[in-house]
């Protein structure tokens, strides 16, 4: 079974996410902030990250890049979930690595179509 | 009177000029005795001084004379031939053998002379103190033109007043910022006692040169400040029997405070002038300097509300949008029957919180797009494209659910529409927007058609009231309009259909389920494009909405 590591402050967005792509046959591992996100990547190096911008400690875009530029991480995709903040439109034009990007609010059954689309 | 002093040891000659000029009512004074001459003639100051050259050491003593009266008329009294070495020690001569009228009218003649030379002097003294005042006026006007400081003016007028009438001290009430301070500059150094007296003479002083308005401070709580030139001495109470003047310094309604001076000699009607014009000409430039001020203050007030407005939107788009994801994926999951056969009722209202989440986060984008064209951080992708592809990409998206209320969508584009530079996936929103709009307010089986054509902005039809929105276009544009058959808008709400703060308080906008922000932000994409939208309605026949863009 392939496995996503699902990394987002917000519990409730995880708990939905986990949910569909248990349905759709993944095996999801939640992270809830940026350091613990970063630390399980490492740890389980998982076949795809869904990685939410914003967050306390380290956001999206430096985990996104920290992995990035790890050879041994760098071909997990990832798949960066932003709200479209000020703060975040500021960054966009950024290197961060990361492969596709969704908007909040976004449509679960294109974030399974998504993870479908690398993992299948 | 004339004093003459008589220089001799010849008493027949003393008394021979004695005769002469007791008659002619002068003071007449004789000395013999070389030795007392000169303490004499510091005591006395003569205005004429006979010098008997009988005597050896003339040259001497005229020397010597001038040391301690440069003013007096030296003559030299002498036999009939001069010596010529003489010549340039005496401004006179007179021959023993000489007449009494001719010795009179010799005297007469250079007291007239050194009246004359005198009266030049005070003039030329006069000449350059007015000079120099003007200088000094001069070089503080440049001063004042060159600063929007205003402490810095109050210290450039002190210092002007200082150069022009070389003041003891000068106490400078200002009113230029919030607390009102009183700078004294003085020679010497102040007792506290002679501090409070003077800060009690501010006050007094306020009232009269305010007409009566009592001083917005008291004895203990007005601010001093303090700069003394020889803080060694210290000036006592008599500093106040000093001569004195008073100048306000005001520009129409507004105060700037006042200035007092003193100085031990009386000033002159000059000194006045000097003063009261220093201290009218510093009050324009505190008043450019105030406005300029506040003007900073307005500017710092509404950098900090654009920022404010910023951090809002950022707040609005991420902590709303967030909720809003969690709300929505629940809805997905519960509607999908993932959780559970979902029964027909169970499905409207799930159908309905989704319909509403939609429009929630449909305003939300409107709220961040709107505010991101006026803050000018909207990025407009400019490339050349053909804007009937646009009506076509519209058509198709939108024709489904036309269909589903029974509505006809057509097209009527016209045929080799050239291509022109726009932003194609704003134009699209801004179609969108318009069709959906006429889909929204349209009945069943009626048409909506979108059409392209050419016009030049001189043949363009416009209703009055918009008028404006064209006036300063000339040349081609390519127009496209959205015309339906359905309620139409009152012509009095035709043009607040645009306007942001009108439209959000539409309660028709709300029944039909739209933001209301969709028309504002199509008039700010077109003006971005340098092109303009407008419409034109019947109530209860239909609308028609317009907009173009340059041909270029």
């Amino acid at each position: 079974m392939k496995k996503i590591l699902i990394v987002d402050d917000e519990q409730d967005i995880v708990e939905s996410l986990k949910f569909v792509l248990e349905t759709a046959d993944f095996a999801c591992y939640c992270a809830y902030n940026g350091e613990d996100g970063l630390r399980l990547a490492k740890e389980i190096v998982p076949d795809l990250i869904i990685l939410d911008v914003m967050m306390p400690k380290i956001n999206g875009y430096k985990i996104s890049r920290l992995l990035k530029y790890d050879a041994k991480y760098k071909n997990i995709p990832i798949l960066m979930v932003t709200a479209r903040s000020q703060d975040e439109d500021k960054l966009i034009g950024e290197e961060t690595g990361a492969d596709e990007y969704i908007t909040k609010p976004f449509e679960l059954d294109e974030v399974v179509k998504i993870v479908e689309k690398y993992l299948k | 009177m004339i004093k003459i002093l008589f220089l001799s040891e010849n008493i027949n000659l003393i008394d021979k000029y004695k005769k002469i000029f007791t008659k002619n009512l002068y003071n007449y004074n004789a000395i013999s005795d070389w030795k007392l001459a000169i303490d004499s003639i510091i005591a006395d100051n003569p205005d004429i001084i006979f010098l008997d050259a009988d005597n050896e050491n003339i040259k001497d003593l005229n020397k010597k004379i001038k040391q301690v009266c440069e003013n007096a008329i030296i003559i030299f009294v002498v036999n009939s031939k001069i010596d010529k070495e003489l010549l340039k020690y005496a401004n006179a001569f007179v021959t023993l053998d000489m007449s009494e009228d001719l010795i009179t009218s010799t005297v007469n003649v250079n007291l007239r002379m050194k009246n004359a030379l005198e009266m030049l002097s005070s003039s030329n003294k006069d000449l350059a103190d007015s000079l120099y005042r003007l200088n000094a006026l001069y070089s503080t006007s440049s001063q004042f033109a060159g600063t929007l400081d205003k402490d810095k003016l109050i210290k450039y007028m002190i210092e002007g007043i200082d150069k022009a009438l070389s003041f003891s001290l000068t106490c400078t009430l200002s009113l230029c910022n919030e607390e009102p301070v009183l700078i004294i500059n003085s020679l010497y150094d102040l007792s506290d006692e002679l501090i409070s007296a003077i800060k009690m003479r501010t006050i007094l002083n306020f009232n009269s040169v305010f007409d009566g308005e009592n001083a917005p401070f008291d004895i203990d709580n007005l601010k001093i400040i303090k700069y003394i030139k020889y803080p060694a001495s210290r000036f006592t109470f008599t500093l106040f029997q000093y001569d004195n003047m008073l100048a306000k310094i005001s520009l129409g309604d507004t105060n700037f405070g006042f200035i007092e001076i003193f100085k031990e000699n009386p000033f002159t009607p000059e000194d006045a002038t000097c003063f009261q014009t220093i201290a009218q000409q510093v009050a324009l430039p505190l008043k450019s300097a105030t406005l300029y001020q506040e003007l900073i203050e307005t500017n710092a007030k509404l950098e900090k509300l654009e920022r404010l407005k910023s951090e809002f939107i950022s707040i609005v788009s991420h902590e709303l949008r967030t909720p809003l994801t969690s709300i929505k994926n629940s809805l997905d999951i519960l509607g999908s029957g993932r959780c559970g056969e979902v029964t027909q009722s169970a499905e409207k209202f799930l159908s309905m919180a989704m319909r509403n989440v939609q429009r929630l986060s449909g305003i939300i984008n409107d709220l961040l797009d709107l505010s991101k064209i006026e803050a000018g951080k909207m990025d407009f992708n400019f490339a050349a494209a053909n804007i009937n592809t646009v009506i076509g990409y519209v058509k198709s998206a939108l024709s489904e659910v036309a269909k589903s209320k029974g509505i006809n969508l057509i097209t009527k584009e016209a045929p080799d529409m050239p291509e022109t530079k726009f932003d194609a996936q704003r134009l699209e929103q801004v179609l969108t927007n318009l069709v959906s709009n006429a889909i929204k307010f349209t009945a069943e089986n009626k048409t909506i058609t979108i059409s392209s054509k050419l016009v030049n902005a001189s043949e363009i039809k416009i209703n009055d009231i918009f008028q404006p929105e064209i006036k300063n276009l000339n040349g081609d544009y390519i127009q496209v309009c959205v015309e339906d058959e359905g309620i139409g808008i009152e012509e009095k709400d035709l043009l607040r259909a645009f306007d942001k703060f009108a439209q959000i308080e539409n309660s028709l906008s709300r029944k039909a389920g739209g933001t209301g922000l969709g028309l504002p932000i199509a008039k700010q994409l077109l003006d971005a494009h340098k092109g303009a939208i407008w419409c034109d309605s019947e109530l209860n026949k239909g609308s028609k909405f317009y907009f173009i863009i340059p041909l270029v």
